[in-house]
């Protein structure tokens, strides 16, 4: 196990650094110009200059890099030219809401996708039904998703909020987490949690409902095939019960490809996050990148992928060991 | 039905009840009276007066912080603010402005001249992009509290422009100027704080969510009408739209699709104002084929401005009547656009490539795009091979140092920074203006905009004119339409004032509720 441990880790090293070089440069191949965005139109050359000179924009491109580099790994993400804040201020500002929401959303996911697929596996009707809806709903773009639910629960039925985190009428707890479930749980406001869980539930959803198809389709077709093997097959003929064996064997046995693919989909919901973070008005990391890249603002841009990539590269990770624990063949690859 | 079942049964009730009352209670807020709900597409960049110079933010500004002048609304007359009255010298070098008693800034201390010497300091301390407007000035003094005199180092036509523009100096309190100055003249503080004179202080900023504005109750002028102003930011304007039907905002100010302006509610109304917004089309004549001015005449044949300004806009634009806007500068020379598709081809043939790229920038209204895909048809037809590209702003700062890859042919919507021709002029047809995106330069446009800053009221105005002629003439810049103000409000709201000069933004003071 620490074997493996010890490749994953040096495999995230790798993957980190590989991301680096590539949004930097993205960063030095589009022909912008950060410093006169970043003081205006009518600015005169010499304060253009200025600003350049400050950002270290003036410096060749090498040069630039190695700063770069040395300062991401101290930790420094530079100023964001929007915001004028540390990015890393901003980053730890915006990312409690997109932590709540991605939470939220994987585990939104991993019901519906497990509860869909032992449906599937139930046989009947209803499964035929579910696997129609499974290939319809995988062909929805999350976007459509995110439009048609706004428009249903909120514009017609007017049961949900459409926009926002919480309702503006509310005063928020501070902290200690930033997630405003646990917060307003830990300063037992109910009022708080009711309107936080409220506006959390459609954006949640539609990030949540691709990867739940994704994995109810991956755990469905393994549990099949673990069904028809020797051993179900003994547990029925000792007279244990179906339900008992299709959540004591046959699910345990199925988790390895779903859990791949939850960590697959993972990414895909990072990925999702920016447009359903823009749709509902979240105000996370995907609705501060978005702003990020109308202002060309590359030190935030940077700074939000980094450190999405880091959390996309550490649930992988996480997935990897939570494999080679449900099945020990995996330890020793 | 078993106990189970029973219990996921009510808790699913519970849940339903639970969100059907956060539903309930969202539509009392929006039902309160003294709430106005206005939309952000975008956060702001910082509400510092002295560093911002966008459109999205102007509100935050303008509701909070006063110049010494500002429009009067609907109009380019210029009126006094914190400045009740002003003289300008013979030589015109010296302005003395006398200041409203009895302001107090936000903070509770009382306004005077030397505030206003301070905060025209601070403007140049921290040196951002509107400090320009305060580049000439050779000294300032306050002989008395509420006197405060400026001496130029020559005369600059535009100075009171400058003074009611909407990015132009404001007087700011000492809690920035003083008490959290720090290391950075208060930019720090000014972040997420404010210190003004204005009818709202600010109350709260969080990035990414809402920003508020509370009505102050000591200040000086005509009171507000509703006691707070809740910014919210939203990103997509079709859920502003939706929250607008539903009446969880109260108006939306930028970006409403013209398209749609035809099918709105009975609830909801919509306001066209003039404004100083301008759409252009920019044409890089440092590369083929748009370096042979006979191409260059060929699209002036190519484009029906009429049919673009009345198809993509649906009455929220004007065609464009000269290289300036129109307000503020009287007897300009007409565009001679008058579209003949036979010269137009003509044209197109002389051109050593027909393949181009014409580059439009991002909007949430999608008018850009629907203009370019209007001037991809119409220059297709002429014979041009075209390729039409979404851009981001700030990434158009970057084409004047790559001309040769940047696109042939750019349409941007812009505003002058005030109500003067030289505060177009300068940005859009200097050489080294900052909206200048393909470098456009003509020696004798850049001598004469020199000569005419600090040239008698009537020998700057040929000048400007002049100028622009010069730059109809080179068909480098097509001014294609302008582009009113659209507001789609609540029908129940009452009090708009629009102002020309400041786009999308309204002051939100005299704004209230029918029956209120």
């Amino acid at each position: 196990m620490l074997n493996l441990i010890g490749k994953r880790l040096v495999a995230l090293v790798a993957v980190l650094l590989g991301l680096t070089v590539i949004v930097f440069a993205l960063q030095a191949v589009i022909p912008s110009d950060p410093a006169r965005a970043m003081v205006g139109a009518s600015a005169s050359p010499a304060a253009v200059a200025a600003k350049a000179h400050e950002l270290g924009y003036d410096k060749p491109l090498p040069t630039r890099f190695l700063d770069y580099l040395g300062r991401t790994a101290s930790g420094n993400l530079q100023s964001s030219l929007r915001t004028r804040n540390p990015v890393a201020d901003d980053l730890r500002t915006f990312a409690p809401a997109t932590l709540e929401l991605a939470l939220s959303a994987s585990v939104l996911a991993g019901v519906m996708g497990v509860g869909l697929a032992l449906a599937l596996a139930a046989g009947g009707r209803l499964a035929r039904l579910l696997r129609l809806m499974l290939v319809a709903g995988a062909s929805v773009p999350g976007f459509l998703v995110a439009l048609l639910a706004i428009l249903v629960f909120y514009s017609w039925l007017h049961v949900l909020p459409a926009s926002g985190r919480v309702s503006d009428s509310l005063v928020l707890p501070d902290g200690p987490t930033g997630l405003l479930l646990v917060d307003s749980l830990v300063a037992g406001d109910p009022g708080v949690f009711g309107s936080a869980l409220a506006h959390l539930v459609l954006p949640a959803f539609t990030l949540a409902l691709v990867p739940a198809l994704a994995i109810a389709r991956t755990l469905a077709t393994t549990l099949e095939q673990v069904m028809r093997e020797d051993y179900v097959r003994t547990a029925r003929a000792k007279g244990l019960r179906e339900r008992v064996i299709l959540l004591r064997h046959g699910l345990r046995n199925s988790a390895g490809p779903a859990l791949t693919m939850g960590g697959l989909q993972f990414g895909l919901l990072l990925a999702g996050i920016v447009v359903v973070e823009q749709i509902f008005s979240w105000p996370g990391l995907g609705l501060y990148l978005n702003q990020s890249i109308a202002f060309s603002d590359f030190p935030a841009i940077t700074g939000t992928t980094l450190l999405l990539g880091t959390a996309y590269v550490v649930v992988n990770f996480l997935v990897d060991v939570a494999q080679a624990l449900a099945d020990p063949r995996i330890r020793t690859v | 039905m078993t106990r189970r079942v029973r219990w996921i049964s009510a808790g699913l009730v519970a849940v339903a009840m639970a969100f059907a009352g956060c539903g309930t209670t969202n539509k009392k807020a929006a039902a309160t009276n003294d709430v106005l709900r206005i939309p952000y597409l975008a956060d702001m960049s910082v509400p510092d007066p002295d560093v911002f110079y966008d459109i999205e933010g102007n509100s935050v500004i303008l509701n909070q912080y006063e110049g010494l002048l500002k429009y009067a609304p609907d109009s380019t007359k210029i009126v006094g603010s914190l400045a009740k009255s002003w003289t300008i010298s013979a030589d015109r070098k010296t302005y003395r402005f006398e200041l409203q008693p009895n302001v107090m800034f936000h903070d509770s201390t009382p306004m005077t001249s030397q505030s206003v010497k301070a905060s025209f300091l601070r403007r140049l301390h921290v040196n951002s992009a509107p400090a320009y407007m305060l580049m000439p000035i050779k000294s300032m003094s306050t002989p008395s509290k509420l006197t405060f005199i400026v001496h130029l180092k020559h005369p600059v036509n535009p100075f009171l422009a400058y003074m009611a523009s909407s990015w132009g100096p404001k007087v700011i309190g000492p809690d920035a100027i003083k008490t959290h100055a720090g290391k950075d003249f208060g930019q720090t503080w000014l972040h997420t704080h404010g210190d003004g004179t204005g009818p709202y202080k600010l109350t709260e900023f969080s990035r990414g969510r809402e920003y508020a504005l509370t009505r102050n109750a000591d200040y000086w002028g005509t009171k507000a009408n509703f006691e707070k102003v809740l910014i919210k930011i939203t990103p997509d304007i079709g859920t502003q739209r939706l929250e607008l039907q539903n009446g969880d905002l109260d108006a939306i100010m930028k970006s409403f699709p013209a398209s749609e302006l035809a099918s709105l509610p009975s609830n909801l109304r919509v306001i066209k104002r003039d404004s100083n917004l301008r759409l252009l089309l920019y044409v890089n004549t440092n590369k083929a084929p748009f370096n042979n001015p006979a191409v260059r005449a060929g699209l002036r044949s190519a484009i029906d401005t009429k049919q673009l300004v009345s198809e993509a806009y649906a009455g929220t634009a004007t065609k464009s009547v000269g290289a300036y806007p129109e307000a503020i500068l009287p007897n300009q020379p007409q565009l001679p656009y008058y579209p003949n598709a036979t010269r137009a081809a003509a044209a197109v043939k002389k051109a050593s490539t027909k393949k181009i790229t014409l580059a439009y920038t991002a909007d949430e209204s999608g008018v850009q795009r629907r203009v370019g895909e209007l001037l991809q048809a119409s220059l297709t037809t002429a014979g041009f091979d075209v390729t039409l590209r979404e851009v981001q702003l700030p990434d158009t700062y970057g084409y004047v140092k790559h001309l040769k890859t940047a696109p042939d042919l750019m349409l941007q919507t812009n505003t002058p920074d005030a109500a003067d021709p030289d505060t177009w002029a300068r940005i859009v047809f200097y050489s080294t203006g900052g909206l200048n995106f393909f470098g456009f330069s003509d020696k004798r446009v850049d001598t004469e905009l020199d000569k005419a800053i600090d040239a008698p009221e009537a020998a700057a105005t040929k000048l400007y004119q002049q100028v622009g002629q010069q730059v109809i003439d080179s068909n480098s810049i097509f001014f294609l339409g302008d582009v009113k103000d659209v507001f789609v409000i609540n029908s129940d709201l009452k009090g708009v004032q629009n102002i020309p000069e400041y786009p999308w933004t309204v002051p939100y003071a005299p704004l209230k509720r029918a029956g209120t």
